[in-house]
């Protein structure tokens, strides 16, 4: 379970987040919609322990990941996986390096051939066949880096797996796709997930949970159906941009 | 009055990283590909252009030596002048800023790039210290191959230097070298040799901290490659004198 209570930060006069307080219970898939710049990004980086709050905490599993550093905070990080908007993927390294890098880092006797099969099995599972294990991110379409990307965050099997704008700028033949990890994902491997996106379409499809947040604070939080009834003009107008194309 | 303190700030914060870096370094796992990686492209990617200035500087160097003492009819004392002032002072510094000028703004590039593409970021959210995979590995190599590079300074600049002198100049070669040998002494070697290593420690540092903490996409990789060339040979350049003054006195 993650619990984030009374989250605040800021960057120089910048006041991002206003005291955000939330409840992802353990299995379920937490999204967190909002328009660019709302500080979506900025909340997922505090649950990873990438940015320490100036006041309020992010606790995972029972442990304040926001009172950790060094070490501690690095061994609380083996229950995550982050798919990164722009994936992320590291350029100096080609697919198999990049999807390999969690299990080599963390499991340094693992056979190479054993990292082989799960980095092909994770890849399979993301629609990526071997003929990608070599080739560098520069020479793979956007899609394709952000499968990798999934595939990477999926492989050292997380009990707890972020993602960050996962659908943004793929067509939505993918955008599906993605959409169908997430929730297979959860059902098969009971992952926790948090999204943050601002594709409502996609936010509906894979939430339990959901929230909009705006001005540093959540507007609304509750399941789909609440969020879709709540009064706040503010989410109303958010939403109706999407409903009003159904 | 608030630039003052940014830089304050900013420095506090490197001196912050060197020790997170320190203290990275000695913690296991250590990675050993990875230093022998960045060797290669510190140490024996400047072999070139470390050998060509170290050449051109002895050659230069003898030439006006030859022509200054000539005026004292002693241009036999070219050779230990050549080789004293490359060994204690211009194989550690040349070889500093050349070796800044290629590899220290590629390692502020690539830090900064992977910055500001969230790479540094993934590598935390797997649970790996950014500076102890990135940071640690270029330092000790840094440290490692400025010594070497400064060596390889020397050799090939008394080598162009033995070639004008004795070659152009026509200074005979017995004198040459006996001023040489009576010149040098192996602590003017060891004194280039502190100075190339602290320069080493310096560039790395400064070059993977300007990385490190680029923000702003590619207008602030650019910023911070340049500040951190900016920084390592000024760095270089007072270095160079505190060791000089600390060593003759002033």
């Amino acid at each position: 379970m993650i619990e984030v209570r009374d989250l605040w930060k800021s960057f120089g006069p910048n006041q991002v987040l206003k005291g955000i307080t939330l409840t992802v219970p353990k299995g379920q898939t937490y999204v967190v919609l909002g328009g660019s710049g709302s500080g979506k990004t900025v909340l997922l980086k505090h649950v990873i322990g990438l940015f320490k709050p100036d006041r309020g905490s992010v606790t995972v599993n029972g442990v304040e990941i926001s009172g950790l550093t060094g070490k501690a905070l690095n061994e609380a990080r083996h229950v995550f996986g982050m798919v990164f908007q722009g994936a992320a993927l590291f350029d100096s390294m080609t697919v198999f390096e990049n999807v390999a890098f969690p299990i080599r880092e963390k499991q340094r006797s693992v056979k190479l051939e054993e990292v082989r099969q799960k980095v092909v099995e994770k890849l399979k599972v993301v629609d990526l066949g071997e003929e990608v294990l070599e080739r560098y991110p520069s020479e793979l379409s956007g899609g394709m880096r952000k499968r990798v990307g999934l595939a990477r965050a999926l492989v050292s099997d997380p009990q707890v797996v972020l993602y960050d704008e996962p659908t943004t700028g793929l067509d939505p033949i993918t955008t599906d796709y993605v959409d169908g990890m997430i929730i297979a994902a959860k059902q098969k491997l009971a992952v926790t997930s948090i999204v943050i996106s601002h594709d409502i379409a996609s936010a509906f499809r894979v939430a339990d949970r959901l929230a909009v947040l705006y001005d540093g604070h959540l507007a609304a939080e509750g399941t789909p159906e609440e969020v879709k009834a709540s009064p706040d003009p503010y989410v109303q107008h958010f939403l109706s941009m999407w409903f009003a194309k159904q | 009055m608030s630039r003052l303190r940014a830089a304050l700030d900013d420095f506090g914060q490197m001196i912050f990283f060197f020790f997170e870096t320190l203290a990275w370094a000695v913690r296991p796992p250590f990675r050993l590909e990875l230093v022998l990686a960045q060797m290669a492209f510190i140490g024996a990617g400047s072999v070139f252009i470390v050998g060509v200035t170290g050449t051109f500087t002895g050659m230069v160097m003898a030439l006006q030596m030859n022509y200054a003492l000539k005026q004292f009819a002693a241009e036999g004392y070219v050779g230990g002048s050549v080789a004293f002032s490359l060994a204690r002072e211009l194989a550690p510094v040349f070889t500093g800023l050349m070796v800044t000028g290629r590899a220290g703004s590629a390692i502020a590039t690539e830090l900064g790039t992977m910055r500001v593409t969230e790479q540094i970021d993934a590598m935390e959210s797997m649970a790996v210290s950014p500076i102890q995979y990135l940071v640690v590995p270029r330092v000790l190599a840094a440290v490692i191959m400025f010594p070497m590079l400064t060596m390889l300074f020397n050799a090939l600049g008394a080598a162009g230097s033995w070639l004008m002198a004795i070659g152009v100049a026509g200074i005979p070669e017995g004198p040459y070298i006996e001023h040489m040998r009576g010149f040098v002494d192996p602590s003017d070697v060891m004194h280039g040799l502190y100075k190339s290593l602290l320069f080493g420690l310096a560039v790395s540092l400064i070059t993977c901290w300007r990385g490190y903490a680029a923000s702003g996409g590619a207008k602030g990789v650019g910023e911070g490659t340049t500040r951190a060339v900016v920084a390592s040979s000024i760095g270089i350049l007072i270095m160079d004198y505190a060791m000089t003054v600390l060593s003759v006195g002033v």
